[in-house]
């Protein structure tokens, strides 16, 4: 309710009262010189916000594209939109690489840190959807189960308060969604919008009990931008009283009696709020938790990383040898292999095996398991060449010399020349390891929270960039330094003498 | 004994030598001298079947390998060979990452399947008999060149070979380690182990061979001159 009347206070009544010598109806000189706002979003979110028209994907379209349109005809300039990761709206608005951020953002007391908020355009509740088969009938059902939703969005807060469920977090809303409609996920919570707009898209799931909860998406502009923020407010008042809005909501299957408080807000009046100046409520130190976050997420990045590699060496070996010494159409197809998994990008392929191969119910893995296997088929490739290079490095006279005292092929390569390759390997493979290390983030794309990613959601909510990424750094390097370490010693011990 | 019989060898267009024969006696040493390029190396390594001959046949004892064997059976009867004749190599190609006396063990226990403390007591033995019973612990970065050369030829008698071939054993040597490797040598030939010995010291042919077969391959018809 803090957030309610801050916000009350701060959006009402743009349209009579205006600061001397500022007219609060105008958008400030510096824009309508330049006659065009950047707008930020992220068309990856999905329906109804901006999007893909489905019909047309060159076209962007959505609630909020119509939205701006109609600022846009209001205020008389030009909205140009700037595609921006929802998770980092407000992070570049503060950086000067767009104007105004409009993309279902809640004023959340961690966002209003970092810029000021309009009125609210819209009223919004929290809808709980599972598949049509489930007993699931609210979220109370869903005790020790998973499920998903946007992160840093207030269903991600929601989850998190209520506690008792698993929450998986997803950047996107279709595959929040795609994941119930497979059974990975028991529920996903979203806002009412998303539900509207998803489940038409997935005729399998089913909204679960009422809507509940009521938030607020404003526009957040930069914290010094006051005067925007006025003529922003304004506009948005016109737009309700001219019936804009309501036909906007409308065509986006949005409109609803909650829909009324915007219009309450616009008729009452008083002082100009001071939105972006609310007080910041929740100070308290959480370095603590903090750090647990990002250390039960590199225990994580090092599961992931270490059972990759796992299979990076042990299929690399194989394929290198295929490679070197198998028939002609063997070696054709481990040519193949290295090639497809090294041309292509590794998150492709992540994305393609968790969510392409996971439409078949036989190929779906939990997604943790999905990271392993897809990073360690891709570094297999890298390794099978590593390997492929060091074999051919052993010196003929080693492999003429084991002929010679009666080994045989395969007892030269076994007892002879994979001791050596495999030491010769070892510097590139830990150079590999180490990669790895770092690239395991990628992850990321099928929804493994790992410290990449906790640190990107950790980093967002709470606008400390800086702190937050030293200590991440820290845990990377906490994790890479000894194995280069490890790697060191391994290659002193192969090649000293035991005496 | 092995026997050549109408041994031809072409090799970047040149023919190294034809129509050669030759019989190594048991318990005999043979050395084979000529100079650079003639072919004396290839026809050692014919013999370990590190190569093929175009035309003739080698016999050894009751196994018979003719030019044109089918490759699965070329390799069969080769790997037979090799379990009955040893080598020892110009540059030595010891195995880097094991020690000396895993050098000297590895073929009895990986290829010939003998008890790992019995490979060991023999390895000890041999290492012993070619001065280098100290160093079994050591790996062959830590060698001299003698001493490499010396593990070389222990390495080569774990097998219990018939017939011992050394390709060049000194040249790549310093006169002292030389004399420590040509003592070993003598060493073998008398305990009456038939020995192939290619080198172009005429000196050393002359103090280690019963023998000696001087490859001259001259011009185009290159021919295998016996002395």
């Amino acid at each position: 309710m803090r957030q309610l009347s801050a916000l009350l206070l701060g959006a009402t009544l743009v349209t009579a009262q205006s600061a001397p010598g500022v007219d609060a109806n105008r958008l400030p000189s510096r824009y309508v010189e330049r006659a065009t706002v950047r707008w930020a979003s992220d068309a990856e979110g999905g329906a109804p916000f901006v999007f893909a028209d489905p019909a047309d994907p060159s076209r962007e379209v959505g609630f909020e594209v119509d939205l701006a349109a109609a600022m846009a005809d209001d205020l008389g300039v030009r909205f140009e939109r700037v595609q921006t990761p929802w998770e980092n709206l407000v992070q570049a608005l503060d950086r000067g690489d767009c104007d105004v951020a409009i993309n279902g953002l809640e004023p959340t007391p961690e966002r209003r840190r970092i810029a000021r908020f309009t009125r609210p355009y819209y009223v919004f509740m929290q809808q709980l959807v599972v598949r049509e088969d489930s007993a699931i009938r609210a979220l109370d059902d869903c005790s020790g189960l998973r499920v998903g939703c946007l992160g840093q969005s207030v269903s991600h807060t929601e989850l998190l308060r209520r506690g008792g469920v698993e929450p998986v977090v997803y950047t996107e809303s279709a595959r929040s969604f795609l994941e119930v409609e497979n059974g990975r996920n028991a529920a996903v919570l979203c806002d009412l919008p998303i539900a509207v707009a998803q489940l038409k898209l997935f005729p399998r799931l089913r909204a679960a009990g009422e809507p509940f909860g009521r938030d607020y998406y404003a526009i957040a502009v930069r914290l010094d931008e006051r005067d925007l923020q006025l003529a922003l407010d304004a506009s948005v008042a016109r737009l309700w009283h001219n019936g804009s809005l309501e036909r906007i909501y409308r065509k986006w299957s949005m409109h609803n009696e909650a829909q009324g408080e915007i219009g309450a807000l616009s008729q009452s009046g008083g002082e100009h709020g001071q939105v972006g100046d609310a007080p910041i409520t929740d100070k308290e130190s959480r370095t603590g938790s903090e750090l647990g976050l990002l250390l039960a997420a590199a225990a994580k990045t090092i599961g992931i990383s270490c059972g990759a590699f796992a299979i990076a060496v042990a299929l690399g070996l194989a394929l290198a040898l295929a490679r070197q010494f198998g028939p002609r159409p063997v070696r054709w197809l481990v040519i193949c292999y290295v090639e497809a998994f090294r041309g292509t990008p590794v998150l492709v392929q992540l994305l393609f095996l968790y969510y392409g191969l996971g439409q078949w119910e036989a190929l779906q893995m939990p997604a943790w398991l999905a990271g392993v296997i897809g990073l360690g088929l891709n570094y297999a490739a890298y390794e099978s060449e590593v390997y492929r290079g060091a074999i051919s490095a052993i010196p003929r006279g080693q492999t003429e010399a084991a002929s010679a005292l009666g080994l045989s092929g395969a007892e030269t390569l076994r007892f002879v020349v994979l001791p050596q390759a495999l030491r010769l390997s070892l510097p590139a493979s830990t150079n590999d390891f180490v990669a790895l290390f770092k690239d395991s983030a990628v992850v990321m794309v099928i929804s493994v929270v790992e410290l990449g990613k906790q640190y990107q959601m950790l980093a967002s909510a709470t606008g400390r960039f800086v702190p937050l990424g030293l200590l991440t750094c820290a845990l990377y390097l906490a994790m890479s330094v000894p194995l280069a370490w490890l790697a060191r010693r391994l290659e002193r011990s192969l090649d000293g003498d035991k005496a | 004994m092995i026997e050549v019989r109408g041994f031809m060898k072409a090799y970047a267009g040149r023919t190294l030598f034809a129509g050669f024969d030759s019989t190594f006696e048991r318990g005999k040493s043979t050395v084979i001298t000529g100079k650079s390029g003639s072919g004396k190396s290839t026809l050692l390594r014919i013999l370990n079947r590190l190569e093929r001959q175009d035309e003739g046949t080698l016999r050894i004892g009751d196994l018979e390998i003719p030019a044109n064997l089918p490759h699965a059976e070329w390799r069969r009867r080769a790997h037979a060979l090799r379990r009955r004749v040893g080598m020892v190599f110009q540059g030595y190609h010891l195995f880097p990452h094991l020690d000396v006396l895993q050098n000297v063990t590895l073929a009895p226990v990986r290829a010939f399947g003998v008890d790992p403390r019995i490979a060991e007591q023999r390895g000890l033995e041999l290492l012993s008999a070619v001065g280098m019973d100290g160093a079994r612990d050591r790996r062959p970065a830590r060698l001299s060149g003698g001493e490499s050369q010396r593990v070389a030829i222990a390495r080569a008698l774990a097998t219990e070979p018939e017939a011992l071939l050394l390709d060049e054993p000194t040249s790549a040597l310093d006169p002292r380690s030389t004399e420590d490797v040509v003592r070993v040598i003598e060493g073998l030939r008398a305990k009456g182990l038939t020995l192939v010995i290619v080198t172009h010291h005429q000196e050393l042919a002359r103090r280690l061979g019963d023998r000696v077969v001087e490859v001259g391959a001259v011009g185009d018809s290159g021919s295998l001159h016996r002395l």
